[in-house]
Formats: structure tokens, C-alpha cells, sequence
């Protein structure tokens, strides 16, 4: 079975931009929940959401204040975002349309359904009363690609660099949305006790795992549980360890993968020396800094590995 | 007989030969169980029977959209429902014509970049063809496998009043439009499966394997499965589904130009992800001037550098061979019955249309005195460009050609008008005559296959001649139906 290094290329790329627009998704539509379940006055800023994906850049060209209604244009419907949902549609969409050949027949109606459904919704859905319609929508339409990937896609090339993208993106995601736990809590030293819960559940709910926490650790909320069970736990299919064991099975079939081998089992093994201290928030913090370079480091390594040979 | 029929003339209605009714109102031998059939069908069934045919062509239709403006354009595909019939002995003669054509043609593409025995022999002039900018002299010396060069041929035929086929012309350097040959069985087959009882039609979904066995013919390494690549411009081309189509139907790969590269090795290999794979043949989908910077254009991003070297090398076959327009040519087309006679000593047996070529002096008389019967065409452009349809000219526009002929006869060729022949159609709420073409295609490697019919293309605007989609042009599934009585 021949692999085309552009038609992977493309195929790693649609994952990606699906996993993005369907995490975005997912992160806002917490968020939302958050701030309105935290009383006035001391709820977190609207900002965190643009530096959790660092997008300051972007937002800083079209917008100065941070509140409600930029953030929210900027994450569902700005094309020039690359981060916004619309934008990461449109980017998957483009990504099908030229491997529409290698994929089931009904991957691209779906995609281009996805996109109809975006070009003409995100825009009149930043406001509060549409949003969460729209972003419910984008995330199931996401999974219904994904599970016609997952049950018709035949197991070989293809099928191994969606897996790479998608799980190599969801694992960045993850880890920005523990940071959202402990950038929420930066400057807030002193925030009210009965708030951090709230917090990490929400957070929990963004990764459809509050059920699973509860069953597996227990009904209390806790920052370094929670923590420790999204980043370490090899069972939780969005957790930052699940998805790099899983890149790494997608990785030992390929040829040449030495190298980025070699950078994954590197992001491995710090994962695994990380001890989960919520106290030290500004320590978390760098961590996750720290991490999410070693996740991109692996990216440009699949990049340079498989997709552009003798062009890097 | 239902109303849609009742105005339905054939071959009475005027100075046209129709395809399924005669000059007396009835329906050819071939056509009668399926004009029957059709006639029976109430006006809301024939209705019902469109509408089926419109959804299905949306649902496929998806594989038929065009790309503009950064916007995804889905083009309407136009498609009657009647089919064109052709008895299968008179295809067999047409089929006959059709291979030994191509045949020549090949031989004939041989010889002007080796031997140049028929310039040498005085046939044709020589300057005609080497002064032509079809003619590429890179290619000078090289000797294709079987000495084929046009692989796929689509060549252009219509009906003249007298009831015969006549070639147009021959497209020899990328014809496209056999995926819409394919697609509207597809649809027949789904809207109107009745008529299929009645007759034994010869099926065309054999092409893509047809295609395979001709491209594989032409490895240079002795292969159980040669490595076989389509070349497309991308996804911007309005072919481009064509290009994918085809490829996902033989099992290739579809690449792009930049997917390929040339190695110290003079061999053409494509980036997989499991390394460099070297490819055995390459269909290519783009035109000459594009395809090697190193040899042609050298701003063209769509090709790939060095590809020149590797074919003349013989390390890859490339389908059509580039140069192979040096044949599809106004002034050439002339020469192609004397060319049959030529290279395989036979007879040729689909005719041509007369040409004059304004080039010698009694037949540049004859055109400047006929302006107003002919059709003068420019020999070297292609598309329609430049074109004068004598009888529908003004004044003015003739006196125009007959200056530009005087200024450069070796430019133009004319012709006579002809009467395109007619078929039923279903327009509105009645069946009405419109003029059509056929383009059957040809392959050619280590044997010659020709589709049993092709791709019928109808004018549907009421009078027109052109059948080109972009111009209000439809098409019409072309069947090829064995006689049973």
C-alpha cells in the first residue's frame, strides 16, 4: 500500500484541524458554563481563554478589550484565527478535498456538511443564546466523522496518520485545558475554596470525563486528583498519557521512526517524573509550557520525517 | 403516444439526419423498442423519470463540482434522458475506422521525430509540420514502446446530412470527458432500467481496466503491477474529478507534480512515507509546455523537472507521449487519409471532412469565392478560437477572413458547413430534435481498443451547434445495441 508523503501530510492535517475545531468547541462551551456558575465579581476573565491557546498575537489585531464578546468572535468565528473553530472547519475541509480518494465516500459529505453548517451559524452564534447550540453541534458532528473514520477506515497508512494527528493535537488540548485550572487560579491566590471545585469539574466536563473521575477516584473534586487523572491516567481516551501511547503504537509500524521515536518517549518519560502539585501553580504552569514545546518538537519531527524528505 | 411526441418530426423536420426517427415518423430499426417504450410513458412518468435522473446526478453530482474563486461551485450536469442508439454492425465499422486511424496517426508521430520518411517523400510539406509550434523538438529521436505516442486518443465525430459518420477532428494530447461516458450509463441504468430488458447493449464500464492494461503495456520494467501515477494540475483544474476518478478506478496514484522528482538515477520516483517509490508510468493529465521546466516552461510549477530526461531515457513511459500534438493539427488532419494509404497500406475507412488548405493557390481561389458556404478555421488554435461559420457571417466578418486568409494562408484552413445530426430530447414538456457529436475514445498500447460509443454531447439550446458544456451543452448516454431481429 503506497502513501503519498503530501496525501499523509494531508490526512495528519485534517485530523488535526477536526481535533482542534472539536476541542475549541468543547473548551469555550465550559468555559461558558464556568462563568456562570461562579458568582459576579469573582469569576476568571474571559482573557485566559486566549492565552491558554496562545493567541494573543491574532486577537491583538482586531481587538483591544478582552471581554466577553471579542473573545468568544475570535474563538467560533474569525477565519484569520487559525485557532477558531470556523477556521479549523474550513482548514479540515480543504485537507479533504484532495485525499477525498484514499477516505470512505461519505468523510467528505459530512466535512463539507460540517463547513455548510459552520459558514452559515458561526458568525450569528458568539452571543450566549445561540452558542451553546452551535458549539454542541460541531462537537457531535466532529465524533460522527471520527466514528466513520474509526469503523470504515481500512488499518494502514491512512488510518496511521489521522490517528497521529488527532492524538498528538487532543494531547496539546488536554494539557491547555489544565492550564486553564491553574491559569484561572493565578492571580487569584486568594480565591473563595467553594470556587476551585467548581473549576475543576467544569474543566473534568470539557473532557467528557466527570463521570469516569468520579467512578475511578471518587466524588470529590480535587485539584491534584484531577490533575494527576487527566495527565497520567492510561485508561481516560483524552488524557495526555492515553494519547501518547497511542502515538507511539501509531509510530513503531512506520518506517524511519527512530527520531521521533525518540522525542516521544523523551515527552514519556517527563510525563511520568511530573508529580502533580497544584500548590505550586506557577510551577504547573511552566511545566505545561515545557511540555506543550516537546509536543511540538514531535509534530516538526513527523513533519520532516515523513511529509517533506530531502525538502527540510 | 404521449403528449411530449406528438410534434416530434425526425429526419422531416429539416435538412437533418435524426438519430432515432426516420423520414417517415417512425423509429429507426435499432431505436423501436426503446422509442416505443418512451412513447408509452405518461407525460408525468416521463417527468417523474427526469427528476430521477437529476437526483441522482446531485448525489453523484458531488464528484462533479468546480472549484472558483476560492468557492466550491457545483456545475449543473445536463443530462437528457433519451439515449443516442447505434446499431452494433454499423459501430463495428465506425470502431474500424476509429483503430486504424490512430494507428496511423501513431506511425505518423513516429516518423516526424525519427525518420521523417513522409516529409522526405514529398507527402506533405515539410515546414507544415516542423514550423508548427505543435512540433517539439526535444522529442526528436525518440522511439516510445510499439512506436505509440497517443495512447488516448478522443477523437470528434459527427453525422452529416447524409446519414455518415465524419471525423471532426482527433484530440491527442489530454481528451477528458470519458468519466461523463461512464457516469451517464450509470444514470440510464437507474432512471430508465426497463429499456435494458429489450436489448443487448454493449456495456462501457470496462474503460478504467482497458486504461490500466494500456498504461501497463507501456513499463519499462517487467512488472506484475508496474507503479502507475495520474498527473493532474490539481484540484483548481475543472477535470480534476475526472483525474481522480480515473485513478481511484485503475488503482493508481494520484499525484501532483510536486509529489514527484527525478534522481541522479535519471529514474522518476514519488515521496511515499515509506521513502522514495520509483513510478513505471505516468498518465499525465497536463499539457507539454507544462510538464518539465527544464525542458518547456521554465515557469511552470505544475510539472516536474528532469522528467524529459528520464522518458527519452526510457526509464518511464509518459501517456500521451509529450509531442504527440504535433499530429493534432488542422493543416495534419487534411493529410491523415493519405497518411492511412501511407504507413499501413489500407483504405481509409471512416471518412474526413474536405479541407481546403489556403496554403496552395486553387484552393485559397475556391474559399475566397465560397466565403459565404464555408467554415475557415485557423490551423493552429484549438477550443473554437478564431473560428468563422460562413452562412451565419456578416458581410463584414467575411471580408475580415478573406483579408487574414490573403495575409497568411498557411494559417487557415476552411471547410464545408455541415448539417449535425439530430436526436430526440426531452426539453420542457416535449421532445424536441437537438444536434449532436460523439467522442469515442481510442487506446493504444500494446493492442488498440476502441469504447463501444463514447461520450455524446447535445446542443441544447434549439438551432445550436455547439454541444460544449460550458456553452450550453448537454450530454446523452450512447448505446451500442447488438441487432436482434
Amino acid at each position: 500500500m503506497i502513501m503519498l508523503s503530501r496525501v499523509a501530510e494531508r490526512l495528519y492535517w485534517m485530523a488535526r484541524y477536526l481535533e482542534r475545531a472539536e476541542d475549541t468547541a468543547r473548551l469555550t462551551q465550559a468555559y461558558t458554563h464556568l462563568i456562570m456558575d461562579i458568582p459576579a465579581g469573582s469569576e476568571p476573565g474571559w482573557d485566559i481563554l486566549v492565552h491558554i491557546l496562545d493567541a494573543e498575537p491574532f486577537f491583538r489585531e482586531n481587538h483591544r478589550a478582552y471581554n466577553e464578546q471579542n473573545v468568544l468572535k475570535f474563538l467560533i468565528a474569525e477565519e484569520e484565527n487559525p485557532g477558531s473553530v470556523h477556521f479549523c472547519v474550513k482548514a479540515a475541509r480543504e485537507n479533504v478535498r484532495t485525499t477525498r480518494d484514499v477516505l470512505p465516500e461519505e468523510v467528505w459529505e459530512h466535512v463539507n456538511e460540517l463547513y455548510l453548517f459552520s459558514q452559515e451559524n458561526a458568525a450569528l452564534s458568539v452571543g450566549r443564546r445561540n452558542r451553546h447550540h452551535f458549539l454542541e453541534q460541531v462537537i457531535t458532528r466532529c465524533q460522527m466523522i471520527n466514528g466513520l473514520l474509526m469503523t470504515t477506515l481500512c488499518r494502514d497508512h491512512a488510518y496511521r496518520f489521522i490517528k497521529l494527528g488527532a492524538l498528538l493535537e487532543r494531547a496539546d488540548m488536554t494539557t491547555r485545558v489544565i492550564d486553564v485550572g491553574a491559569g484561572a487560579m493565578l492571580g487569584h491566590e486568594r480565591l473563595n475554596k467553594a470556587v476551585d471545585p467548581l473549576i475543576w469539574a467544569c474543566l473534568l466536563q470539557s473532557l467528557s470525563a466527570m463521570g469516569t473521575y468520579r467512578r475511578t477516584i471518587g466524588p470529590l473534586v480535587e485539584a491534584d486528583a484531577v490533575v494527576e487523572f487527566v495527565f497520567r491516567e492510561r485508561s481516560l481516551p483524552r488524557s495526555v498519557r492515553f494519547c501518547l501511547d497511542g502515538i507511539r503504537r501509531e509510530l513503531v509500524p512506520l518506517k524511519n521512526h527512530e527520531a521521533a521515536l525518540k522525542v516521544l518517549d523523551r515527552s514519556r518519560r517527563s510525563l511520568s517524573r511530573f508529580t502533580a502539585d497544584t500548590a505550586e501553580r506557577e510551577q504547573l504552569h511552566n511545566f505545561i509550557d515545557r511540555f506543550q514545546l516537546e509536543l511540538n518538537t514531535l509534530g516538526s519531527e513527523i513533519t520532516s520525517t515523513w511529509f517533506t524528505p530531502g525538502r527540510a | 403516444m404521449n403528449n411530449n411526441w406528438k410534434t416530434y418530426n425526425g429526419s422531416k423536420a429539416g435538412d437533418f439526419y435524426d438519430e432515432l426517427i426516420t423520414d417517415t415518423g417512425g423509429p429507426r430499426q435499432a431505436a423501436r423498442q426503446a422509442v416505443k417504450l418512451l412513447q408509452e410513458l405518461s407525460s408525468e412518468d416521463m417527468a417523474a423519470r427526469r427528476g430521477a435522473a437529476e437526483l441522482a446526478i446531485r448525489e453523484m453530482g458531488i464528484s462533479f463540482t468546480i472549484y472558483s474563486e476560492g468557492k466550491n461551485i457545483d456545475r449543473a450536469w445536463p443530462f437528457d434522458i433519451i439515449p443516442r442508439i447505434i446499431p452494433a454492425k454499423e459501430w463495428q465499422k465506425v470502431s474500424h475506422g476509429l483503430a486504424q486511424r490512430s494507428r496511423a496517426l501513431n506511425c505518423f508521430i513516429d516518423d516526424i521525430y525519427n525518420r521523417q520518411r513522409i516529409l522526405a517523400d514529398g507527402l506533405l510539406p515539410a515546414d507544415i509540420v516542423l514550423d508548427s509550434g505543435n512540433y517539439k523538438p526535444q522529442c526528436a529521436g525518440v522511439s516510445p514502446r510499439f512506436g505509440t505516442w497517443a495512447h488516448i486518443c478522443g477523437t470528434d465525430l459527427v453525422r452529416d446530412r447524409d446519414g455518415k459518420f465524419y471525423v471532426l477532428e482527433d484530440n491527442l494530447r489530454v481528451p477528458s470527458g470519458v468519466s461523463y461516458m461512464l457516469e451517464n450509463r450509470e444514470i440510464t441504468k437507474r432512471v430508465l432500467p426497463e429499456l435494458f430488458e429489450n436489448y443487448s447493449i454493449l456495456p462501457v464500464d470496462d474503460y478504467p481496466s482497458q486504461l490500466y492494461s494500456t498504461l501497463a503495456s507501456l513499463s519499462p520494467r517487467a512488472l506484475r503491477r508496474p507503479c502507475i501515477a495520474v498527473l493532474t494540475p490539481g484540484i483548481f483544474n475543472s477535470a480534476y474529478f475526472e483525474h481522480a476518478y480515473l485513478a481511484q478506478g485503475m488503482g493508481a496514484e494520484l499525484v501532483e507534480g510536486s509529489d514527484l522528482f527525478v534522481d541522479s538515477d535519471d529514474c522518476v520516483y514519488m515521496s511515499t512515507v515509506d521513502g522514495p517509490a520509483r513510478v513505471d508510468v505516468i498518465y499525465r493529465r497536463i499539457d507539454d509546455d507544462f510538464l518539465d521546466p527544464e525542458s518547456f516552461r521554465e515557469d511552470s510549477t505544475l510539472g516536474v523537472p528532469g522528467i524529459m530526461r528520464a522518458w527519452k531515457k526510457g526509464n518511464v513511459a509518459i501517456a500521451n507521449a509529450p509531442g504527440s500534438g504535433v499530429a493534432d493539427d488542422k493543416v495534419v488532419y487534411a493529410f491523415v487519409p493519405e497518411m492511412i494509404r501511407y504507413y499501413l497500406n489500407e483504405k481509409p475507412s471512416l471518412a474526413s471532412v474536405k479541407t481546403y488548405l489556403c496554403m496552395n493557390q486553387p484552393d485559397r481561389d475556391y474559399v475566397l469565392a465560397n466565403l459565404d458556404k464555408l467554415v475557415v478555421k485557423p490551423a493552429n488554435e484549438s477550443g473554437g478560437y478564431g473560428l468563422m461559420v460562413g452562412p451565419h457571417a456578416t458581410r463584414a466578418k467575411r471580408a475580415e477572413f478573406a483579408r487574414l486568409i490573403e495575409a497568411n494562408p498557411r494559417n487557415y484552413i476552411a471547410q464545408p458547413t455541415l448539417s449535425l445530426s439530430t436526436a430526440p430530447t426531452y426539453i420542457d414538456d416535449t421532445v424536441e430534435p437537438r444536434h449532436l457529436d460523439l467522442r469515442p475514445f481510442i487506446l493504444q498500447g500494446r493492442d488498440t481498443w476502441v469504447t463501444p460509443g463514447g461520450l455524446t454531447r447535445v446542443a441544447l439550446v434549439k438551432g445550436s451547434l455547439v454541444v460544449n458544456s460550458s456553452q450550453g451543452g448537454g450530454s446523452k448516454d450512447t448505446w451500442i445495441v447488438e441487432d436482434n431481429g
